[in-house]
């Protein structure tokens, strides 16, 4: 290895340690004093939700900037404009550990579904609560129909249908819990593509498992689409949850090769949509 | 009361009709969940649907418990058992 790569490579490798603690850190801290302060000041439940939930974007925007700053990671977005809009159901494939950090930044009010630990975690679970984001516990049923009224009470909501990170390599895998979401509440649905490249913070890896150079993070935000073009009325909901999901599938698996194979940032028909940041 | 036998074509119509699985993979030993790719939430709507038709409503608790295609005939056939012990051997509104 030149020397060059092995200084850029302990540099990314200090600087993915840090971010780390920053965000570890950092999280236990606005516990601590951010958001219970906005609790305190908030007149109500909803108040409160709003406010924690813009005040988690502000610290993620933050933390991106940190990452982007150091050199740890870049990212690009098209058609960001798109994410303006409230309300919608956002479907996004799931490659990495900051894809939720990613879209939480770059949305101005979203409710997320939350996996069981955090509700457990000491310093997290009172933020979580505030901002009132949907525990992935109790029954499927709950989860959906809970998910399905916040949005149609105009609130947006970020579901990987994928259910996890998705494994390199392989053929995505997609769970009918979002499609269910999207049938129940019959908001516009609106599809994020995410591409890392080169793969990094995959549910194999470790923090210290770094890239041979800095990854980069590409969100290709589409077309919203709504869940009864692709279920006809009358069908059972069974079997239009399975069309959608098989549409999410090939549309992600598309959008992903296509992403991966063009370059957001150098191919041509991309390059007037992108934004560097 | 019906034998376990109609218990299974009834169910293997309702698979077919809810889900669209193919019916040659509809054996008894064909697992709900891995061979059939069924989820939590469509065995919400097979409970409701198996209600509709045989007016008897499998306990969420019991279908817990509910692994392969067997076992649900048998819970419906283990229901109708019950029942007929009770004496409501009236068939369902």
């Amino acid at each position: 290895m030149k020397l060059g790569r092995k200084l850029d490579y302990g540099w990314r490798l200090f600087g993915t340690a840090f971010s780390f603690a920053c965000f570890g850190i950092g999280g236990v801290l606005l516990s601590l004093t951010l958001f219970p302060l906005i609790r305190l000041v908030s007149r109500d439940k909803d108040a409160t939700r709003r406010r924690i939930q813009r005040a988690m974007r502000q610290s993620f925007r933050v933390f991106l900037w940190e990452m982007t700053f150091l050199g740890v990671i870049s990212y690009e977005v098209s058609g960001g404009e798109r994410l303006a809009q409230r309300g919608r159901l956002i479907v996004a494939n799931h490659p990495s550990l900051i894809d939720v950090v990613l879209l939480i930044a770059l949305l101005p009010e979203v409710d997320c579904i939350v996996k069981q630990a955090l509700w457990r975690n000491p310093f997290l679970r009172w933020p979580v609560a505030w901002a009132d984001y949907t525990p992935n516990s109790g029954s499927a049923e709950e989860l959906v129909e809970s998910a399905a009224a916040k949005l149609r009470a105009g609130r947006s909501l970020i579901v990987f249908p994928e259910g996890t990170r998705s494994v390199p390599g392989q053929p995505l895998q997609m769970q009918r819990g979002a499609a269910r979401i999207a049938l129940a509440a019959g908001v516009e649905i609106l599809p994020v593509t995410i591409v890392c490249e080169p793969s990094t913070l995959t549910k194999a890896e470790s923090w210290y498992h770094i890239p041979p150079r800095r990854p980069n993070w590409k969100l290709l935000v589409g077309d919203p689409l709504l869940a009864a073009d692709y279920a006809p009325a009358g069908m059972p909901e069974a079997l239009a949850a399975r069309q959608l999901t098989q549409h999410f599938v090939n549309y992600f698996s598309d959008s992903t090769g296509a992403a991966a194979r063009a370059g957001c940032g150098a191919g041509a028909a991309m390059a007037s949509t992108c934004t560097m940041h | 009361m019906d034998s376990k036998e109609d218990i299974h074509n009834r169910l293997k119509a309702v698979l077919v009709e809810l889900f669209e699985i193919e019916p040659a993979k509809i054996t008894p030993e064909a697992n709900l969940y891995q061979d059939l790719g069924i989820d939590s939430i469509d065995a919400i709507d097979l409970l409701l649907r198996l209600k509709e038709l045989t007016g008897r409503k499998i306990q969420p608790e019991t279908f817990k418990h509910v692994r392969t295609v067997a076992d649900v005939t048998e819970a419906i056939h283990a229901l109708q058992l019950s029942e007929a012990a009770a004496g409501s051997t009236a068939p369902p509104a």
